[in-house]
């Protein structure tokens, strides 16, 4: 797996040097889809590695981004604890999620995800005094701080923070789905009845890799708040869900970096279509179709494979030397 | 009926209903430690159900079980495994994607009071990969230990299921037909790698089986199950010619 490692390093080297070479405008598009990878990262933990397909993973998007919007507009704490702060609120709320929907397994597992979006999405519209209802808290600004530092306010200090959490919670999640822990995540992706035979509370860890994806999607709503500048009841509908579900299958689950590809993907093809045709997402929707049938391992999947396959030829029987 | 205190598993007057059906009929019998017992009988006697009641799979209606003189009646199947009762299933489950090496490392990782670990974990590895390496060789698939599990031979599949409850280093191996669904040949593998395992490791089996020969040839002691309830129990000699034993089940065969 030498390849895979030396093309990330390479794609990190890029990400570093693109506020060099890029116009502003692409500028705001790779923020929007550092923080979108991110997002999809999170949910490749629950799909990609103990196979808990989430039809709600938006409730964690739009609470971090809620969080961090409100804490932003009526407290005077900076930028980088007000991030921290709403990526933990939505990893202890999920706590809750996770012994929740744990109840269930499968399709039930997935209705109930839904079914919690749904729920903030109804207290999103209603709660006005906090959430500002049907408009939304706008005007959220990127604080300066701590101790005066400025350096995040810009648009290219935010892409330079966004992008460290981006990295800082891919190598968390590699180091945890390389863990005991991650081996046991596995076990109940292949064989849930087996692995509590074998003596694990498999329910103890399903709810614990809940509340971590949900932090880190939570985590990516905040960054998303003060990057756009807003919050609203979009971040919590259901079609969101079901996109970044698209984004990790596309990208390739159970990988962690094939899922910000897939984000990458997506982000950009609706960015190209969309100025060429209303029906974009027919399209996107045709692509996906073509990717669970031809390509299940993903984008990811695809070019870990070519390069396997041209490191490795298969032997082939020569009759003549 | 034996000294309750000498038992390693007391079982009494266990049963359950599903609706007017009594799957297990108020069945008592104590295994003593070390020993080696089957329990027969014929199809829907009831043994793979005693089998999930024993194990937390499937909660009683009715009745104890004690393990060690403790009461683990009704607890969840995680934590009955970990008290030292490891199983095999009747239809084989293993995790088909991975290695029979990861199988077995997993299986013996569960016994780590670090089995959670969020981060790093090479200590927590490297043990459970010695007990899984130790318990593949024992079975005798150390060739094959490199191989995905879902493309083991069907043999092996079973052989690596029991390689999974051995590497837990359990005090009772509790065996849901070791040999169901395999052919002629590789039943008498099975079961030859089985006893003698069984007889080096001096561990206490409960063996589930259809297979008289296997039964006969594996088990000190025979509880014979008919439509729930026991109906004969002692050693294989005494079974065979007890009369009530051959009209429900041996009759068509001796």
């Amino acid at each position: 797996m030498r390849w895979p490692r030396a093309l990330g390093l390479a794609f990190v080297a890029l990400l570093i040097a693109a506020p060099f070479g890029l116009p502003a405008f692409a500028m705001t598009l790779l923020t929007e889809l550092v923080i979108l990878g991110l997002f999809a990262m999170s949910l490749d933990l629950m799909v990609g590695y103990t196979r808990l397909i989430s039809f709600g993973h938006v409730a964690a998007y739009g609470l971090g981004a809620y969080a961090s919007g409100y804490m932003l507009l009526n407290t005077s704490l900076p930028l980088p604890f007000v991030v921290i702060l709403a990526t933990l609120l939505t990893g202890v709320i999920a706590i809750g999620v996770g012994w929740v929907c744990t109840l269930a397994t499968g399709v039930s597992f997935a209705m109930l995800t839904l079914a919690f979006a749904q729920l903030l999405y109804a207290i999103a519209f209603k709660w006005t005094s906090v959430t500002g209802g049907s408009d939304g808290l706008a005007g959220i600004p990127r604080r300066a701080g701590p101790m005066g530092l400025t350096l995040l306010t810009t648009k290219t200090g935010f892409y330079y923070f966004a992008l460290a959490c981006l990295i800082g919670s891919f190598l968390l999640c590699r180091k945890l789905v390389a863990s005991p822990f991650g081996a046991v995540l596995r076990g109940i992706r292949e064989n849930e009845a087996k692995t509590v035979s074998l003596g694990f509370n498999t329910r103890l860890y399903k709810i614990a890799v809940v509340a971590i994806a949900y932090a880190l999607g939570g985590l990516a709503g905040a960054l998303y708040a003060p990057f756009a500048g807003f919050a609203n009841t979009e971040l919590l509908f259901w079609l969101l869900s079901g996109q970044v579900l698209i984004m990790v299958i596309v990208g390739g689950s159970g990988t962690l970096i094939g899922p910000i590809l897939g984000a990458a993907f997506f982000l950009l093809l609706e960015h190209q279509l969309s100025s060429v045709t209303e029906a974009w997402a027919l399209f996107f929707g045709l692509i996906f179709i073509g990717f669970v049938l031809f390509a299940p391992e993903g984008i990811w999947g695809l070019a870990t494979g070519w390069v396997k396959r041209r490191e490795k030829p298969l032997a082939k029987v020569r009759l003549r030397d | 009926m034996t000294d309750a205190g000498a038992a390693l598993i007391g079982i009494a007057g266990l049963t359950r209903r599903y609706g007017a059906l009594v799957a297990v009929d108020n069945v008592s019998m104590d295994v003593g430690a070390g020993e080696i017992r089957a329990v027969i009988g014929p199809n829907g006697a009831g043994k793979t159900t005693l089998f999930h009641l024993i194990t937390g799979v499937v909660k009683p209606t009715a009745g104890h079980v004690r393990f060690a003189g403790e009461d683990i009646t009704g607890l969840p199947a995680h934590a009955i495994c970990q008290r030292g009762l490891s199983r095999t299933f009747q239809l084989t489950a293993l995790f088909p994607q991975m290695s029979a090496r990861e199988n077995a490392t997993l299986a013996a990782q569960a016994r780590n009071p670090r089995r959670w670990l969020p981060f790093g974990g090479g200590n927590v590895f490297t043990q459970a990969r010695r007990a899984g390496g130790a318990a593949l060789e024992l079975l005798g698939l150390a060739g094959v230990a490199d191989r995905p599990a879902g493309l083991l031979s069907h043999g092996d599949q079973r052989l690596l299921e029991v390689a999974m409850a051995v590497a837990q280093e359990p005090t009772v191996l509790l065996l849901d037909e070791p040999t169901q669904g395999l052919s002629v040949e590789e039943t008498a593998q099975v079961v030859e790698t089985l006893s003698r395992f069984l007889e080096q490791s001096h561990v206490t089996a409960l063996l589930v089986e259809h297979d008289m020969e296997v039964v006969f040839r594996l088990a000190h002691k025979i509880t014979v199950l008919h439509r729930g309830a026991v109906i004969a129990d002692g050693t294989p000699e005494a079974v065979k010619a007890d009369a009530r034993v051959q009209e429900a089940y041996l009759g068509g065969i001796e």
